[in-house]
């Protein structure tokens, strides 16, 4: 039995994601999908984990749009679903969300989408909380872990009441910190589903599920509106919505999810809890006017914390607004004035400084002798590490030869990227290689736009590349687009068999769903064949063949082409402690910093399973790092580098 | 001497177009590439100094230093460069049956110095399809299957550096002009390293007066006939004014020179040499007869294996005709004023101190007299 799955009234250290998972346990779930994405990834394999042991349907989905959609009939059929991505994945799954929104729901329907503030895991901050607004469905912020599991249990029920997806919105802190939760009982396993569609399509127990008709909006936006209506009554009395400090402060913070705990322990750092009080929503869409009305009249300055677009402040402007002749003015402090930072995550320190400046109130969180001793150290202590790729990453020996293969060529040919680990050919650890980048399958569109604008004297290479995963979730349109238009590009797939950005989730083309169960594996060489595109499939360690092919295909950019770089993951089962050559360095033979060389295998080719040693001048293999692909003897100029078979190697 | 390193040869050479694809700086280490006539900097590199530059024959060419080494004299402006004697040679019935280009002088003489041990492996420019390669012959017979004329760029010195790598140390070279001038500055040890021994055997050098830009010919030629039918190209001696190109189909293309000539890279320009004054013998067409070739015998050691090869029944000599002599010197000397000429206008020569890299140095004399 999991942890997840303790039937006790106990109390677990989980992760804010874990403690989402249990939320839906509690709340009774039967099918969750999602697509894998940082920060929401550990949700679904929770629920992966407990599939059997707890009777679920878990897959990851080939992309969010479907997942939402695979979600969405289980809550046709009466049963709970839950459905998982990332914030990017929300504006994928968007177009099936609105539609949703429309028809409504019957079995509890919860989406949760994990925000990425400071894009430490993304290409972007972008946030998911406006499309709660856009498509008329409430949305709530867990404030802490606690509360991640107790609101996902809760969303259920008010979906139910409602009849609509309710959405659940987490950040990277609230995803990947960890907390005390107390379990409450999981209910029994036994749900049946029934779809049932013949009654009038008025009604939405019993009629067919479908999204406004033109027209008629009167049968189905209107119905849509008293829902978030009722939501937002309910969220008068939500529970989740609570309020800490004085009667009457001199200062209202409202805040909600993280930022409640930054602003807490600001105000504990300052020594203000007297002057200051926090209104922490969790009911962040619909805003509850009356409640809002109650704290807006307990002061008269108002600092709303909140991360990336300030959303929440401007909801509540509106109602203050509305209210001000009630209420009276007031002065707001946040975004807008420039008090918490536009962009970014926030931290107990951002906040303690937009105290301290709203309040006049001097503190010293850091002594300042600290902040300089601590700059010091970074600069003599920390070696510069820029971004790049893992030791023994196929990424890295296919961008190699990309790179070359672009530069000899020398008509300025250059890649469109796409979302994978491979986005680090964008900077030197890739070769600078990458010259687009946007979201999941978009650089093979834009390649194939780049390739039809030979009418306009376009005349450079156009490359794309795109990982396994990004292939089917959003790459294949692209590719028969491009296909069927006869736009001359080479689409590169780099297959290293697996969601391995995100920890190794399946994805159509591996044998084995979320749950290990053994699936069908679609071949991605055969389906491109079949859209029409001339394919190849090489080996990215064997650099030789691999530019070779290169060279060839751009060379002849005639009609759309495929090449399939295909090798595992360092970090994948087959691979990970399964060397398959021993590496050595002759330091006889190393002509290290030397013209002829100058380290080429640190300088450039980076992998870090190389180092350089300063002392002898000669390059060294790190044993710890390094994985035994062998690459490395290839790049050589001076053959130094050897390559030994392991005699354990798993082929 | 002045020698700086790779980052002073992508600014002032690749950047600015004034490569001629030798290969002299290809595969010394992993940065420089050829790749179908062009060469290209894959990585930046951050030493200051680097064979590349030292060898490159389009920086910090002291020809005066160069002279003193080859032919103990400082340069003068004679349009043929020093010289001991001037003949024209063909191959001898030996070779009968074998496709050469003019004469095959060339193909003789390097036959018979890799037979003899002259020379420990030959350095010569094969063919893929229309684009010259590089190659290292190791075997006589090996020499015949190169022994046509190309007229585009290849970067062959890249098989000079690859050979010296595998050991050998008395490499005999087929070369056009910018090839003989970098293999005399590789000679000259620039770096000054301890271990150094002159690696070369033999330099047959050829005469040139521009090679196409491989780039710019393909398409050109691909729109006038299919490339893989080629079987031969040649521009025959003045005054003929055509490129001929055989078919396997047994018929022949001519295409005015004066259509070639706009693909000629400008780097090609700047070259104020057109019989390869830097190799120990030079060999070229002659004009008004297509079965024989100019002979231009530099170096002792290029004397003692032209007369061995006549001896032995390979070549064959004959006098040079005046009239042919004073025409190639009037065309050699024309290309070398207006190469100077214009190097010294764009102040490429001559430039004072370590900071402005000079293309050409030479005494003030000399290249007074040759742009009068």
């Amino acid at each position: 039995m999991s942890y997840l799955t303790d039937n006790q009234n106990n109390d677990y250290l989980l992760m804010g994601n874990e403690a989402i998972a249990r939320g839906a346990l509690e709340g009774g779930v039967n099918v969750a999908s999602g697509y894998p994405g940082t920060p929401s990834s550990e949700i679904i394999e929770a629920l992966s984990s407990v599939a059997k042991e707890r009777n679920l349907y878990v897959e990851w989905s080939i992309n969010e749009k479907v997942a939402l959609e695979v979600a969405a009939s289980a809550s046709f059929a009466g049963l709970r679903t839950m459905c998982v991505m990332k914030q990017n994945g929300v504006n994928v799954a968007s177009d099936f969300l609105l539609h949703l929104a429309s028809s409504g729901t019957r079995g509890g329907m919860v989406l949760v989408a994990c925000d990425d503030p400071g894009a430490l895991s993304s290409v972007n901050e972008g946030e998911s909380r406006p499309f709660a607004r856009l498509v008329e469905i409430p949305l709530l912020e867990p404030g802490d872990f606690q509360e991640a599991k107790d609101i996902t249990k809760w969303a259920f029920e008010l979906s139910e009441e409602i009849r609509n997806i309710v959405m659940i919105r987490s950040v990277t802190r609230m995803s990947h910190a960890s907390g005390n939760v107390r379990y409450e009982r999981l209910p029994d396993t036994n749900a049946k589903a029934d779809f049932r569609f013949d009654g009038p399509l008025s009604d939405p127990e019993t009629g067919p599920v479908i999204s406004m008709v033109v027209g008629i909006s009167e049968l189905q936006h209107v119905p849509q509106q008293e829902k978030i209506k009722k939501a937002a009554e309910i969220f008068e009395d939500c529970p989740f919505n609570t309020y800490e400090g004085p009667e009457k402060p001199e200062l209202l913070i409202i805040t909600s999810s993280a930022c409640t705990l930054y602003s807490r322990e600001a105000i504990s750092l300052l020594n203000v809890k007297d002057r200051v009080g926090i209104l922490k929503l969790a009911t962040t869409w619909p805003l509850p006017p009356r409640l809002i009305k109650k704290y807006l009249s307990v002061t008269d300055r108002i600092l709303v914390v909140e991360e990336v677009l300030p959303i929440l402040e401007e909801n509540i402007k509106i109602l203050a607004a509305e209210m001000a002749h009630e209420i009276g003015p007031k002065t707001f402090y946040g975004k807008n004035a420039g008090n918490i930072p536009s962009v970014g995550e926030l931290n107990p320190d951002i906040v303690v400084s937009a105290l301290s400046t709203i309040l006049d109130v001097r503190v010293e969180s850091v002594s300042e002798s600290f902040v300089k001793e601590a700059a010091a150290l970074i600069e003599t202590g920390i070696p510069v590490r820029g971004l790049t790729m893992c030791p023994g990453c196929p990424h890295r020996a296919s961008l190699w030869s990309i790179h070359n293969a672009l530069e000899m060529d020398g008509r300025k040919g250059f890649v469109c990227g796409d979302i994978g680990c491979y986005v680090a050919g964008l900077w030197p650890g890739g070769f600078n290689t990458v010259k687009t980048l946007h979201s999941m399958g978009s650089g093979s569109g834009i390649a194939g736009g780049f390739g039809k604008l030979r009418q306009f004297g376009m005349d450079q290479p156009v490359l794309s590349i795109c990982g396994d995963s990004t292939f089917f979730h959003a790459a294949m349109p692209a590719l028969a687009n491009a296909i069927h238009h006869k736009s001359p590009f080479t689409m590169i797939i780099l297959d290293n068999r697996g969601a391995a950005m995100t920890g190794f989730q399946p994805h159509p083309g591996t044998p084995v769903n979320a749950m290990g169960e053994a699936v069908p594996s679609l071949d991605i060489a055969e389906i491109c064949r079949a859209m029409g595109a001339t394919v190849e499939i090489r080996n990215p360690f064997d650099i030789e063949e691999t530019q070779q092919t290169l060279h060839h295909l751009i060379e002849h950019q005639e009609g759309t082409k495929v090449l399939i770089l295909s090798q595992a993951c360092a970090l994948s089962p087959e691979r990970k402690d399964n060397p398959k050559y021993r590496m050595k360095v002759d330091e006889e033979i190393c002509i290290g910093g030397n013209c002829g060389c100058n380290r080429l295998c640190t300088r450039i080719f980076g992998c870090p399973g190389l180092l350089w040693d300063e002392e002898k001048g000669v390059s060294k293999i790190n044993d710890i790092m390094c994985t035994g692909c062998g690459v490395c003897a290839d790049i050589c100029p001076a053959g130094a580098i050897k390559r030994e078979e392991v005699a354990e190697y798993v082929g | 001497m002045n020698i700086s390193g790779p980052n002073e040869l992508l600014e002032n050479v690749i950047n600015r177009n004034l490569c001629t694809g030798c290969g002299a700086c290809v595969d010394l280490c992993p940065y420089f590439k050829s790749y179908r006539g062009k060469t290209t900097m894959l990585f930046p590199c951050t030493l200051p100094q680097g064979r590349c530059f030292a060898y490159c024959p389009r920086l910090e060419v002291d020809l005066d230093y160069l002279s003193g080494k080859y032919f103990e004299k400082p340069y003068n402006s004679d349009p043929l460069g020093f010289y001991k004697s001037i003949v024209t040679s063909r191959a001898s019935e030996k070779f009968t049956g074998n496709s050469f280009q003019a004469g095959g002088t060339v193909s003789a003489i390097m036959y018979f110095a890799l037979e003899r041990g002259y020379i420990d492996g030959a350095v010569l420019t094969g063919q893929e399809g229309i684009l010259p390669t590089p190659r290292i012959v190791m075997n006589p017979e090996d020499v015949l299957s190169c022994g046509s004329s190309k007229y585009t760029a290849a970067p062959t010195l890249s098989a000079v550096n690859r050979a010296i790598e595998e050991g050998l140390n008395r490499i005999g070279i087929v070369s056009t002009p910018c090839q003989a001038l970098s293999t005399a500055m590789l000679r000259a040890n620039p770096l000054e390293e301890k271990d150094f021994t002159d690696p070369v055997g033999l330099v047959v050098g050829i005469f040139c007066t521009w090679a196409l830009d491989f780039r710019a010919f393909e398409p050109f030629i691909a729109s006038r006939v299919d490339i893989n039918t080629i079987t031969k190209t040649d521009i025959p001696p003045p005054p003929a004014e055509v490129m001929e190109v055989y078919t396997s189909d047994g018929s022949k293309l001519q295409i005015p020179l004066e259509e070639i000539r706009n693909l000629v890279p400008d780097a090609c320009s700047y070259c104020m040499d057109m019989t390869s004054e830097f190799s120990d013998i030079s060999v070229g067409v002659l004009e008004g007869d297509p079965g024989r070739n100019t002979l231009i015998i530099r170096t002792e050691r290029g004397k003692m294996i032209v007369d061995e090869a006549v001896r032995e029944g390979y070549l064959i000599v004959d006098d040079m005709p005046e009239i042919n002599l004073e025409h190639l010197k009037w065309a050699a000397g024309n290309k070398k004023k207006k190469a100077l000429l214009k190097a010294h206008k764009e102040g490429m020569v001559n430039n004072p101190g370590k900071d402005k890299i000079s293309y050409i140095r030479l005494n003030n004399e000399t290249l007074e007299e040759i742009i009068a």
